[in-house]
């Protein structure tokens, strides 16, 4: 049998790209299903000490977190580091941030709609499925930040930065169908 | 390492992104904070609004069907 070998850098590129699509849309399905258990299990019925104020103020902060990402990415392509550097760094203030707000809101929920609820049931599950997605992001953010990403930025090779920083946009695009679901439907 | 020309403008074009972002999260708020019974409609109406440029100019999703050059 032949052996497939994939060698020029672009076709390399277009395979990493594809996979990391696939992965992201398997994630997309099982946001899908929990977002979807939400209308299944309680309808559009939503208790009113949720507290929507805050869900906006982390809304923006996440997709303000979008944004650094972005440039970081940008500034990793065209070789930007110390650029790179700064905006990766904000993102992950920003993402932390987001996880803080998160940890509030949850002390407020355990109070008001405990998850033996049934709208406590879903929120918690999803929130904290989500939460431990901008955790893991906060962790792969963390690694191209490592030294030898200098090295292969300045030849190049931004994959690693790319695929990070997708993932990190998923995870904002996941929000912005939780936020509505949970915060604001009624 | 000196960047290459252009990446000024891409910095630039990010900032209109999060403006569009921003707007499509606080009508959204106040849709759902304001509307009583049957706002979900619209909620995801602006739900996909707002993924859609996070889709397109942040992962640049038809990256995968128009790779760049």
């Amino acid at each position: 049998m032949a052996a497939v070998t994939v060698t020029h850098k672009e076709d390399r590129l277009a395979l990493h790209r594809l996979g990391l699509w696939l992965f992201i849309l398997s994630e997309s399905f099982l946001f899908a299903a929990l977002l979807t258990t939400r209308f299944y299990l309680q309808g559009v019925q939503r208790p009113p000490e949720v507290n929507q104020p805050l869900g906006l103020a982390i809304s923006l902060i996440l997709v303000l977190s979008s944004l650094t990402a972005y440039r970081g990415e940008m500034a990793a392509i065209y070789g930007d580091y110390r650029r790179f550097r700064r905006n990766i760094l904000f993102t992950l203030g920003l993402g932390s941030l987001f996880l803080i707000g998160v940890g509030f809101e949850w002390s407020e929920a355990f109070r008001s709609f405990p998850p033996s609820t049934g709208f406590g049931t879903i929120f918690f599950t999803l929130t904290g499925f989500h939460a431990f997605h901008v955790l893991t992001g906060l962790l792969a953010l963390l690694v191209v930040l490592l030294p030898g990403q200098k090295g292969r930025l300045a030849s190049g090779n931004s994959w690693g930065v790319e695929a990070v920083v997708k993932y990190w946009h998923f995870v904002d695009v996941a929000w912005v169908f939780i936020f509505p679901t949970l915060y604001l439907v009624s | 390492m000196m960047p290459r020309p252009g990446l000024e403008g891409k910095l630039r074009f990010g900032f209109v992104v999060l403006g569009v972002l921003m707007v499509v999260e606080v009508t959204e708020y106040l849709v759902g904070t304001t509307i009583k019974g049957g706002a979900w409609p619209y909620l995801a109406i602006l739900a996909v609004i707002g993924a859609w440029p996070i889709l397109q100019y942040f992962m640049h999703i038809t990256h995968l069907w128009h790779p760049e050059k």
